[in-house]
């Protein structure tokens, strides 16, 4: 079975609260949760989330998020902290690899 | 194909309870984990407990996969080898997804993961087996990696892609066929960014839409280039007469064609040139950072030695280990 299809980044089609949903098998309450701990991170808080839109480092981190929770049983307050040491660490080593030390 | 043991892969008895699994799974999940783990084969464990894990965890998934082990042994081919799961091994089982499970990761996991279970995130209701009644429902979204060069990343590319998907078929028994997709891969697009293929993810239910299918972008590792976010890295060696006396040396980019940097004076190793928007296009185009590296020419014939000895002389007070105060 071969099929030709159409093809968009998030990045030029962001995603809609329960688009993002559906990608990680969540309801949409449960993006909402991440937006109130900051695991993401919305253009304009004060607009009500059907105007929310993500990209692709959202769905990184929604997705991040599910399996901490799935395979750590976190909370989303500690996975909000690992995600931003998860960052930080990878920043680092990024710092690293520019001074050729990694 | 391998049968796989999912017992082994968690280190746990066959009689392990729902605890000993969680507490099996997070402790090698720690081991493993990509991002502290030193094991040369961490991503491939990582790989083999998730899928152990997604199965022992579901009482349904986990009464099927031991029913199978238990015919596996009594008539298994004595090499351990395993094709297919017998007609019927399932009948009677139905494969629901559990709560907080998401339908990703399930695109890494074994060949022999979707010849039991189907390239499915969770099964839906109507996985598997069973009495069920006619429902609607979207299909659910599919997760999957794509590793390309970084040449097809800045110019675009089409590429094909096969997924291993589950159908069912006119007897309503499941079985995999294999999808080829043309993937168009539009070009600046950058590692990390997810491309959407609207409606090829699971087909849907009772004339409901399939859903989507997500494909991460990896970026093969570049013989010249390193990426690190939006800019990309080059060494660039040059020779410790180019570097203390300045000079225009010609170095490839990333697109193809090939540009006049400028070396500076007194130039040391580990310095950094940067050539402004050079890097990854976008709406903030990346920049390209060239590595100085100073290579020496070898002291292997006389005229070179000669140099070098007349390089000494004229250099009589540069101590290149004035810090260490020796």
């Amino acid at each position: 079975m071969r099929a030709t299809t159409t093809t968009t980044v998030l990045e030029s089609s962001p995603l809609t609260v329960g688009e993002l949903a559906r990608a990680v098998g969540a309801e949409d309450q449960w993006v909402l949760r991440l937006v109130e701990v900051e695991i993401l991170h919305v253009d304009a808080p004060g607009e009500p989330p059907e105007r929310w839109h993500f990209r692709s480092s959202d769905l990184q981190r929604a997705l991040a998020a599910r399996r901490l929770e799935r395979d750590f049983g976190a909370n989303l307050d500690t996975a909000a902290l690992i995600l931003d040491l998860q960052s930080e660490l990878r920043r680092l080593r990024a710092l690293m690899g520019a001074h050729g030390l990694a | 194909m391998d049968f796989k043991d999912y017992y082994s892969a968690l280190g746990v008895a066959r009689d392990a309870s729902d605890e000993d699994i969680r507490k099996a799974y997070r402790k090698l999940a720690r081991k493993y984990h990509p991002d502290v783990s030193k094991e040369a084969d961490a991503d491939a464990k990582m790989r083999d407990i998730n899928e152990a894990r997604d199965v022992l965890q579901d009482k349904e998934k986990r009464a099927a996969y031991d029913q199978l082990a238990d015919h596996v042994a009594r008539g298994g081919s004595p090499d351990g080898g395993f094709r297919q799961p017998p007609p019927g091994w399932d009948e009677g089982f139905e494969f629901h997804r559990g709560p907080g499970q998401g339908p990703a990761d399930h695109a890494d996991f074994s060949e022999f993961f979707s010849s039991i279970f189907g390239n499915r995130g969770g099964m839906g209701s109507a996985g598997m087996g069973g009495q069920r009644g006619p429902y609607r429902e979207r299909g659910e979204d599919h997760h999957a990696a794509i590793e390309i060069s970084l040449e097809d990343a800045l110019r675009g590319a089409e590429r094909q892609l096969t997924l291993r998907a589950q159908e069912i078929d006119a007897q309503g028994r499941p079985h995999l066929v294999n999808r080829t997709l043309d993937v168009k891969i539009p070009a600046g697009v950058r590692p990390g960014q997810y491309i959407r293929l609207a409606g090829q993810g699971l087909p849907g239910h009772g004339g409901e839409p399939a859903g989507d299918l997500y494909l991460e972008v990896r970026i093969a590792p570049h013989k010249l280039y390193r990426i690190e976010g939006h800019d990309l890295y080059m060494t660039l060696p040059v020779t410790p007469t180019e570097a203390a006396l300045g000079a225009h040396v010609t170095v490839p980019t990333p697109g193809g064609g090939r540009v006049d940097v400028s070396v500076p004076k007194g130039a040391r190793s580990g310095m950094k040139l940067r050539l402004k928007e050079r890097g990854l296009p976008g709406k903030t185009p990346g920049h390209l950072y060239l590595l100085l590296e100073i290579a020496l020419p070898p002291a292997d014939n006389e005229a070179a030695r000669a140099a070098y000895e007349a390089l000494a002389k004229a250099t009589p007070s540069f101590n290149p280990r004035r810090n260490l105060g020796a």
